[in-house]
């Protein structure tokens, strides 16, 4: 290999690079807005519509009211609820004239008085989030209800209350803050970053190949005196660097809007949260996505190389996302923990690896071997990346 | 200074079975003069010219290029040409001066060297207007003599041109011809293919006529015409291939 030609075809491939449009959203600008994007714009969307829905009039419609007049009294009192007269509640409740209707069983309130047992149905729509609101709401306002005819009937008996509940449940939960923290982001991270640790490099990777096989300058750069190791080793650290790129922007952004993230979280009323992944964490899970990135940037020459056309290599490509997709998402799978069998199986190694970096619980042997036997599949890619680069079946096919 | 013994090259198609693309081509280029290889479409002439660039690797038979093998000595080879065809695209956001500094860079020159040799060569190739704008951004004929400085960087001893003019207007395939001239009379040896016949006519010194892979006739024009007993090219080139 000469190294100065490598580096002469690395440099050149980074600037052009640079200039390519496509490439510069993929590996820049998608991993350091997406974030922010997701949890700002899609969490204030969300938290807006939410809050809306509970501030807006729930219309109900009354079936056998008149069989319970004071508690529907009380419940049209405030704005919450809003009577609608409707002849078919299921018609209604199907066009969404009314939210939820209620229908209440005959001499509801007479049989209660008396000490007996009365029966209310609420009729909604599983299916429509407002209408399963207005159940809820309803649900509630039922019970309290119940709650204060439970406390009269005690009262009337000279029972305490307390004799209800006589267990008091008490939870404490005892995880250190640190792994509270790591919890909510080792979910998704580690997959977000395999992910964009592709999506880095799938666009110079296909426009260093089929891009150039297209363009008709890989012809150009076989008739200089560079070797096709040379061109393919300096084809490959451009991929590679701009898959490294991609996983240190997310990173940085998602670890930023998270601690942006939960302290907005704070204020919207749940626990505080503080957010800081310690150093450590972050350069191991840096050191684990390196033999990651360069597996894919060499399995993505591999296969673009092989395409005639830009198109062509993103039809090929596309199913290969789906390759890494699936295994990457065991993240999410709360049962599943590293084991030295897992340890060697590519992508869902790194996937679970990095959601015990961020824990706080991984074992020192698991990160070496799964460094190692990633790296191993990253060396065996590149080899055939080069004999790819070799065949001129493959440099010429038509 | 090109000199093929034998050169001979098998595809394979898996609907066409074995394609013998070249076919035991014996040929000899010397310097100073341009050597045409006229042949139709598919008539073998850029299979040729790309083993001869060590591009494809020969089936069987060898071939030397300003004396080194283009086999074993690949790397010596392309160091000795420069090789333009339609098929050699340029690098699009990349500008001009960068484009024919990086064919120099790669040809191993020194940055004192390319400097000199890339002021050289804007200044012969007139292309000074348009050094620092990007190649995607240039006309046809721009672009060509970008090409064409691409190719002369490294100022070859052997130039292997595949169909240069092809789908060029006149005036910039008038500057390729020129500039051909203009490397034969530098002691250059040149390798030209077409099949544009007047092309071959006014340019080359030896002719041969290449079809289904193999080289059916050689020799001056001159001798062509004895041999045939036709003066047009046109004519001679069809009563060869016998089409």
């Amino acid at each position: 290999m000469n190294i100065r030609k490598v580096k002469i075809i690395y440099f050149k491939e980074i600037l052009e690079t640079l200039r390519d449009r496509r490439t510069l959203i993929s590996t820049i600008l998608i991993p350091i807005i997406l974030f922010p994007v997701l949890m700002f714009g899609m969490g204030a969307v969300v938290v807006m519509m939410m809050k809306k829905t509970e501030a807006e009039a729930t219309r109900i419609a009354l079936i056998g009211g008149e069989y319970a007049s004071s508690f529907v009294s009380t419940l049209l009192e405030g704005d919450d609820f809003q009577k609608v007269e409707v002849k078919d509640f299921e018609f209604a409740l199907k066009e969404k004239e009314i939210h939820a209707a209620i229908e209440f069983s005959s001499g509801f309130e007479e049989k209660l008085t008396l000490g007996e047992n009365s029966e209310a149905t609420i009729y909604y729509d599983g299916a429509e989030l407002r209408s399963s609101i207005a159940k809820e709401k309803l649900s509630g306002e039922l019970k309290d209800y119940q709650d204060s005819l439970v406390a009269e009937r005690l009262r009337e008996r000279n029972i305490e209350k307390s004799i209800l509940h006589p267990i008091e449940v008490k939870a404490e939960n005892l995880a250190p803050k640190e792994k509270m923290e790591g919890f909510m982001l080792s979910m998704f991270l580690p997959y977000v970053i395999v992910i964009l640790a592709m999506v880095g490099a799938m666009y110079p990777a296909i426009d260093l190949t089929a891009g150039e096989k297209e363009r008709g300058t890989l012809e150009t750069i076989l008739v200089t005196p560079v070797s096709r190791l040379d061109i393919a080793t300096g084809k490959f650290l451009t991929v590679l660097t701009a898959s490294l790129i991609t996983i240190v922007l997310s990173t940085a952004s998602m670890s930023l809007t998270a601690s942006l993230g939960f302290a907005r979280m704070g204020d919207l009323g749940s626990e505080q949260i503080s957010f800081a992944i310690k150093p450590l964490s972050i350069i191991l899970l840096l050191l684990l996505m390196l033999p990651l990135a360069a597996l894919f940037s060499s399995a993505l020459l591999s296969v673009s190389l092989f395409a005639k056309s830009y198109k062509e290599a993103q039809s090929y490509v596309s199913p290969l996302m789906f390759v890494v997709i699936l295994p990457a998402m065991v993240s999410f799978i709360p049962g599943i923990e590293l084991n030295w069998g897992l340890a060697f199986v590519p992508i869902v190694n790194i996937s679970l690896a990095s959601r015990e970096v961020l824990l706080g619980t991984f074992r020192w042997e698991f990160i070496a071997l799964i460094f190692v036997s990633t790296f191993i599949y990253a060396s065996f890619s590149i080899f055939v990346t080069k004999r790819l680069f070799e065949k001129e079946g493959v440099l010429f096919r038509t | 200074m090109i000199v093929t013994t034998n050169l001979t090259k098998i595809f394979h198609d898996k609907k066409r079975g074995e394609i013998r693309a070249v076919d035991s081509v014996n040929i000899e280029c010397k310097p100073g003069r341009v050597y045409g290889l006229l042949g139709l479409n598919g008539a073998g002439k850029t299979t040729l010219m790309r083993i001869l660039s060590t591009i494809l690797k020969p089936t069987s038979g060898s071939a030397k290029v300003a004396g080194y093998d283009i086999i074993t000595e690949a790397e010596k080879v392309k160091e000795k040409i420069g090789f333009l065809s339609s098929d050699t695209g340029l690098y699009q956001r990349l500008t001009a001066e960068e484009t024919v500094s990086y064919f120099g860079r790669l040809n191993g020159m020194e940055q004192n060297m390319l400097t000199q040799r890339v002021e050289e060569i804007f200044d012969r190739f007139d292309m000074n207007q348009f050094r620092g704008r990007r190649v995607g951004k240039l006309s046809t004929g721009m672009k060509q003599k970008i090409s064409i400085a691409r190719t002369f960087i490294n100022d070859p001893e052997v130039l292997i041109l595949d169909e240069p003019t092809i789908g060029l207007d006149v005036v910039t395939s008038r500057s390729i011809i020129h500039f051909i001239k203009e490397s034969k009379q530098s002691g250059k040896c040149i390798l030209f293919s077409t099949h544009v016949m007047w092309e071959a006519q006014k340019l080359c010194d030896d002719i041969a006529i290449i079809h289904k892979g193999k080289i059916l006739e050689v020799g001056t024009l001159e001798q062509l015409q004895a041999k045939t007993g036709l003066a047009d090219l046109d004519d001679i080139f069809i009563k060869v291939v016998g089409e």
